[in-house]
C-alpha cells in the first residue's frame, strides 16, 4: 500500500485515486471483493527475500466480464492492478509495490473444450497443470510443461515457464498456440486462431506470454497437447566432474536423441538428496534422464546414451522402463526441492535461475559452486542441463545479518557471469523485482524497445506495475 | 490489372512521405552502392502476384549493418519508405514500393558469422539463403531444416516467419530463430536476446520481429537453430480414395506420436499434373508422400507402425526407400509439383496463395475449396503441409481475363474467409503483405489495434515498408 504517491517509469501513483477505485470496485462487485488483511497478506507472499507489499484489495474473478469491468474502472483511476494465480513465481510477481488491486483468477479454472483431432485444449487461466494432466487422462493425451510447483497455466503463461522436460517439449512459448486477454482499457482480445502455424500479422501470442501481467490479463489459453508415450524409460548416470556430466548432455543432444528430461544436480545436491530420501548415491555430479517413446526406440535410445554417458566416465549407469523403478531412480530428482530446504535446519531458501548455451554450461556451474565456497554460502545446484538452465537454491539463516547481506552480491555475480556468456539472468522464473537491475546489462537499448511497448499497450501503467521495468 | 487492386484502408498511420531530399542524400553517402536506374529499380519491385507492381525510387546495396543504420537514418530524417529486399520470392507483394522510397538489398550480406557444434546454432548475415547455409554446414554434420521450396534468404524468411515441407517435425522460423540483431526505425542496432536456448527475460521481441515483414526493423544478422543431419532418411508416398481418409489417417498418425519429418498431400487435379510433367503413372487419387528422419532402426519402426495406421483409412500402394536416390523417385510428383502445374497452361501467370486450420477442419476446407474452384472456372491444384493443417493452392491465370481476374479474386477471398471461419488463418506461411490486409482485421479484430499501437510506438512516422500488414 502507498503512503501517499510514488513513481514508476515517470508515472505517478496516487493514494487517493487508488483507495477511491478500491471503494469503487468494493460498491461494484460485493462478495467477491475483500480488503481483510489476511487475505491481502495471501496475496503478495513472494516466495523470496523480498518485503511483502500488499495490495489495497483483492477481487475474485469469476469470468472474463468480472476482469474487463474491473480493468475498467482500474484504468480510469489509474489504479494498479496485480494478476495472481497460485502465486508460487520466483521474483515477487505478485507483490503490490504501489498497492491496488490484486485479480485472484483462481475461480477461473474450468477446462473449456478438448480438441481431441487437433491436440489442443482451451482452458481458464485458473486451472493448474495437475488439473488439466487429471482431466486429460482417458483421452490417452497429456500437457508436458512441468515447471515443479503446480502452478496455473495463466501464471505459467505470464512467466514463461518450463522446467525439467523443456528439452523435449519446449517453454509456454512453444505451447501456446493462442490467447484471449483484457487488454489494459478494457477490450478482451484473443491473439491467434487455433491453426497450427500463421503468418497473419504480429505474433501477439508471445508478447504476451512471459509478458509477467505488464500488458494485459490472460482470461483463456489454447494449448498443444501431446499423445502419452507408450513407454518411458528413466535412469540415472554419476560422473566425476561437472564437466563430464555437461559433455555428456551436448553429445547426446548432438546425436539428435530425443531425450525427454535430463536433469544434473551437483554433488552438494546428491548429498543433501541422500540425506533427505535416504539414499546412498555417490556424492559426485548425477545426470538424471528420461527417454519417451516406443518400447524398441526407447531401448535404442538408452543404449546409444548409455555409451555416451560411459565415453565421459559415467558410473553407475542404471535404468529402467518399469514406472515405479523408474520413480525410485529419480527420487533424488523429485524430492530435490524439500532435500534442499530441509538439508541446514534453520534457514530459509532462496531459489535462483539462470541459462547459458550449453556449451557454456559447465563453465558456469563450477564457477558458481567456486563463488560459493569462496563466501562461504551453501547452495545446491540443480539443472535443466538439456538447455543450459540451473537453478541455485542458496541456503540462508535470516537471523545472519553477515550471511544474508551476502545473497545481493552473489546473486549479482551469477546474473553477470551468465550474462557475460552469452546467457541470460533467468531462464524460466522471470525478471519480476529481482532481475529488473540486470535487464540492461543482458538486453541494452532493446529494454527501451519494450518499454515502448509497454507504454503503448497501457499508456496510464496500470498493468502490474514495478515488474520488469525499473 | 488494377482489378485486383484493393483500395488502400484509410488508416491513422502517416502516410506523408518526403523522398526526393533522401534520394539526394544517398546518392552523396553511397555513390556506387546506390542505383537509381530503371532497371535495377524493376528488379526490386513484386513480381511474383498480379498486384501493380510500384518501382521504388532508388535501391541500396547494403555491405554491412553500419550500411543499413546509415539507411535507415537518412529515410527517417526525411521520413522517407523503405523496403527490406532478400531475394524477392514472398509472395504477398511484401517488396512492392507502394508508396515508393528506397529499397534497401541485403543480398550482400551474405556471410555465414559462427557455427556453435555443440550449441547446436549459427550465426547468419540476412542475404545468407538457406541453400548456401546447408552447403556450408555439409561437413558438420549439422543442417538448417527450414525450406519454403524457394531457396530464399534467411532474412526473408525470418520476416515473413516462412517455413514449409518439414514443419510439421521442426517447426516454423518463430521455432527455429534464437536471437536478432536488428536496426530499428530509429536507427538503433538492437540485439532481442542472448543465445541461451531458452529465456524469462522480458518481452520476446525475437519473436515479435520474426513474422512482422520488414515494418518494424531491418534484420541485419540472425542466430538459428541448427539439427544433427538424421542417420537415415526415408520417404514414402501412399494413395487414398478421397481427401478425407488422407486427413483422418494424418490425424491419426501425429496423435500416435509418429514423429514423421515431411508429410504432404496432393490432390488428384496435382496428381493428374504431375503424372503429365514427370511421366509417372500414379493413381489419380490424393496423394501422401512423407518421410521420416532418425535411426534405421525407428526409420524402419515409423514406417511400419505408419503403414498400419494407413491401411485403416483405406491407404493404398504404400510404398517406401530409405535408399536415397529411390526416394527421390518417390518424392519426384512433390518437387515437379510446381513446375508441373506451370506448364498445363504456359502462357498464363502463375498464383499461389495458402492458408491454414486446425487440421481437423482441414478436408472440409479443401474440398470446398476444390468446389469452388469448378464454381469460378478456375484451374488450380492443391498441395498441402498436411500435417500442419496448411494448406497452397496453385493458380494459372490469364491476366488480360477480366472475367477470370475477378473469379480469382471471389474465390481469394471465399479462400481467406472460409479458412477464417473454421478457426484458422488467412496465411500459414505466406504473410499478410499487401494482399491479405483485409483478412487480418476479420481474424484477429482489434487485436490488429495492438499490433498497430507497436507498429506507431517503434516507427511513429511509417517509414518501414508502409502499406503491408495494415
Amino acid at each position: 500500500m502507498l503512503d501517499k504517491e510514488s513513481q514508476w517509469l515517470g508515472k505517478t501513483y496516487n493514494k487517493k485515486n487508488i483507495q477511491e477505485c478500491i471503494s469503487k470496485i468494493k460498491d461494484k462487485f460485493g462478495q467477491q471483493f475483500s480488503d481483510s488483511k489476511s487475505i491481502r497478506e495471501q496475496h503478495s507472499h513472494t516466495m523470496t527475500i523480498h518485503e511483502s507489499e500488499l495490495p489495497d484489495g483483492v477481487l475474485f474473478a469469476s469470468n472474463k466480464n468480472d476482469v474487463s469491468d474491473a480493468v475498467k474502472i482500474c484504468n480510469d483511476f489509474r489504479c494498479p492492478i496485480i494478476p495472481f494465480g497460485v502465486g508460487s513465481s520466483f521474483e515477487g510477481h505478485v507483490n503490490a509495490p504501489f498497492g491496488g488491486l490484486s485479480i485472484d483468477l483462481n475461480n477461473m479454472n474450468e477446462i473449456l473444450n478438448v480438441y481431441q483431432d487437433d491436440l489442443l485444449v482451451t482452458v481458464q487461466p485458473g486451472v493448474t497443470r495437475e488439473q488439466l494432466n487429471t482431466h486429460l487422462r482417458d483421452t490417452g493425451l497429456f500437457f508436458p510443461i512441468d515447471p515443479g510447483a503446480n502452478a496455473s497455466i495463466g501464471g505459467m503463461s505470464s512467466t514463461r515457464a518450463s522446467g525439467t522436460n523443456a528439452v523435449r517439449y519446449g517453454t509456454m512459448k512453444d505451447n501456446v498456440v493462442s490467447i484471449e486477454a483484457v487488454m489494459p482499457n478494457g477490450e478482451i482480445i484473443k491473439t491467434s486462431n487455433k491453426a497450427k502455424k500463421s503468418s497473419a500479422g504480429y505474433d501477439l501470442t508471445r508478447i504476451l506470454v512471459g509478458s509477467e501481467g505488464t500488458l494485459g490479463i490472460i482470461t483463456e489459453i489454447t494449448l498443444k497437447l501431446y499423445g502419452i508415450p507408450e513407454v518411458i524409460a528413466g535412469g540415472r548416470v554419476s560422473f566425476t566432474s561437472i564437466k563430464d556430466a555437461a559433455d555428456t548432455v551436448i553429445t547426446t543432444i548432438q546425436s539428435g536423441i530425443p531425450v525427454a528430461r535430463i536433469e544434473l544436480l551437483d554433488a552438494i545436491q546428491v548429498k543433501a538428496c541422500n540425506l533427505y530420501s535416504k539414499l546412498s548415491l555417490p556424492e559426485e555430479p548425477l545426470l538424471l534422464f528420461e527417454f519417451h517413446g516406443s518400447k524398441k526406440s526407447v531401448e535404442e535410445q538408452t543404449e546409444l546414451f548409455g555409451e555416451i554417458a560411459k565415453d565421459f566416465g559415467g558410473k553407475n549407469y542404471e535404468w529402467t522402463s518399469n514406472n515405479e523403478e523408474r520413480n525410485k531412480l529419480w527420487k533424488a530428482r523429485h524430492d530435490a526441492y524439500w532435500a534442499a530446504r530441509s538439508y541446514m535446519p534453520g534457514t530459509e531458501m532462496y531459489s535462483t535461475d539462470v541459462c547459458v548455451p550449453i556449451s557454456k554450461l559447465s563453465d558456469c556451474i563450477v564457477e558458481t559452486v567456486k563463488d560459493l565456497e569462496e563466501n562461504d554460502l551453501v547452495g545446491p545446484i540443480a539443472s535443466h542441463a538439456g538447455d543450459g538452465n540451473f537453478h541455485v537454491a542458496v541456503m540462508l539463516d535470516l537471523n545472519n545479518k553477515n550471511e544474508v547481506s551476502k545473497l545481493g552480491p552473489f546473486l549479482d555475480r551469477l546474473s553477470e557471469r551468465a550474462i557475460k556468456m552469452d546467457g541470460t539472468c533467468t531462464g524460466e522464473h522471470g525478471i519480476g523485482q529481482g532481475k529488473r537491475k540486470y535487464m540492461y546489462n543482458e538486453l541494452g537499448n532493446s529494454v527501451d524497445v519494450m518499454e515502448a511497448i509497454k507504454k503503448s499497450f497501457d499508456p496510464n501503467l496500470i498493468m502490474n506495475p514495478g515488474k520488469l521495468f525499473i | 490489372m488494377s482489378v485486383l487492386e484493393k483500395e488502400l484502408e484509410v488508416s491513422d498511420l502517416n502516410f506523408d512521405f518526403n523522398k526526393k531530399d533522401a534520394v539526394t542524400e544517398l546518392t552523396k553517402e553511397f555513390g556506387q552502392q546506390f542505383s537509381i536506374s530503371k532497371s535495377v529499380r524493376e528488379q526490386h519491385t513484386d513480381t511474383t502476384t498480379i498486384h501493380t507492381s510500384k518501382l521504388p525510387d532508388g535501391v541500396v546495396f547494403a555491405e554491412n549493418e553500419i550500411d543499413v543504420k546509415k539507411t535507415v537514418e537518412i529515410c527517417q530524417k526525411y521520413k522517407c519508405p523503405i523496403i527490406p529486399f532478400g531475394v524477392g520470392s514472398s509472395l504477398e507483394g511484401h517488396v512492392n514500393a507502394l508508396y515508393g522510397g528506397i529499397s534497401i538489398d541485403l543480398n550482400n550480406m551474405n556471410k555465414i558469422l559462427h557455427v556453435s557444434p555443440e550449441d547446436g546454432y549459427a550465426v547468419v548475415q540476412p542475404g545468407v539463403t538457406r541453400e548456401q547455409l546447408n552447403v556450408y554446414l555439409r561437413d558438420t554434420g549439422l543442417f538448417f531444416p527450414i525450406d519454403p521450396g524457394a531457396n530464399a534468404s534467411l532474412g526473408g524468411m525470418a520476416s515473413t516467419n516462412a517455413s514449409g515441407t518439414n514443419a510439421v517435425r521442426y517447426g516454423t522460423m518463430k521455432d527455429n530463430v534464437i536471437s536478432l540483431k536488428c536496426v530499428m526505425p530509429n536507427g538503433e542496432i538492437v540485439k532481442t536476446s542472448n543465445r541461451a536456448k531458452k529465456s524469462s527475460a522480458g518481452y520476446d521481441l525475437t519473436r515479435l520481429i520474426v513474422g512482422s515483414e520488414g515494418t518494424l526493423g531491418i534484420i541485419t544478422e540472425i542466430t538459428i537453430k541448427l539439427y544433427g543431419i538424421p542417420e537415415v532418411i526415408a520417404g514414402g508416398r501412399v494413395t487414398f480414395p478421397s481427401i478425407k481418409d488422407a486427413t483422418e489417417a494424418v490425424i491419426m498418425v501425429i496423435q500416435a506420436g509418429i514423429p514423421v519429418a515431411r508429410i504432404e498431400l496432393l490432390d488428384e487435379e496435382q496428381v493428374k499434373a504431375c503424372n503429365n510433367y514427370s511421366k509417372l503413372n500414379l493413381p489419380e487419387e490424393p496423394l501422401l508422400l512423407l518421410e521420416f528422419h532418425g535411426s534405421e532402426s525407428s526409420v524402419k519402426e515409423q514406417s511400419e507402425f505408419f503403414s498400419e495406421i494407413v491401411s485403416d483409412f483405406g491407404g493404398n500402394n504404400f510404398e517406401s526407400t530409405s535408399n536415397n536416390e529411390e526416394r527421390n523417385k518417390l518424392w519426384k510428383a512433390r518437387h515437379d509439383a510446381y513446375y508441373a502445374t506451370k506448364s498445363c497452361k504456359p502462357d498464363h501467370e502463375y498464383i499461389a496463395t495458402d492458408v491454414c486450420v486446425p487440421i481437423s477442419k482441414l478436408s472440409e476446407c479443401i474440398e470446398k475449396t476444390q468446389n469452388d474452384l469448378t464454381k469460378y472456372d478456375l484451374f488450380g491444384h492443391i498441395v498441402g503441409h498436411v500435417g500442419d493443417g496448411n494448406f497452397h493452392v496453385q493458380l494459372m491465370v490469364d491476366p488480360k481475363n477480366d472475367i477470370e481476374i475477378n473469379n480469382l479474386n471471389k474465390f481469394l477471398d471465399d479462400l481467406s474467409k472460409r479458412a477464417i471461419l473454421l478457426d484458422g488463418t488467412c496465411t500459414g506461411e505466406h504473410g499478410i503483405g499487401q494482399g491479405k490486409k483485409q483478412y487480418l482485421v476479420e481474424e484477429l479484430g482489434s487485436s490488429v489495434n495492438f499490433m498497430k499501437n507497436i507498429k506507431k510506438a517503434l516507427d511513429p512516422f511509417n517509414i518501414m515498408n508502409p502499406g503491408k500488414i495494415f
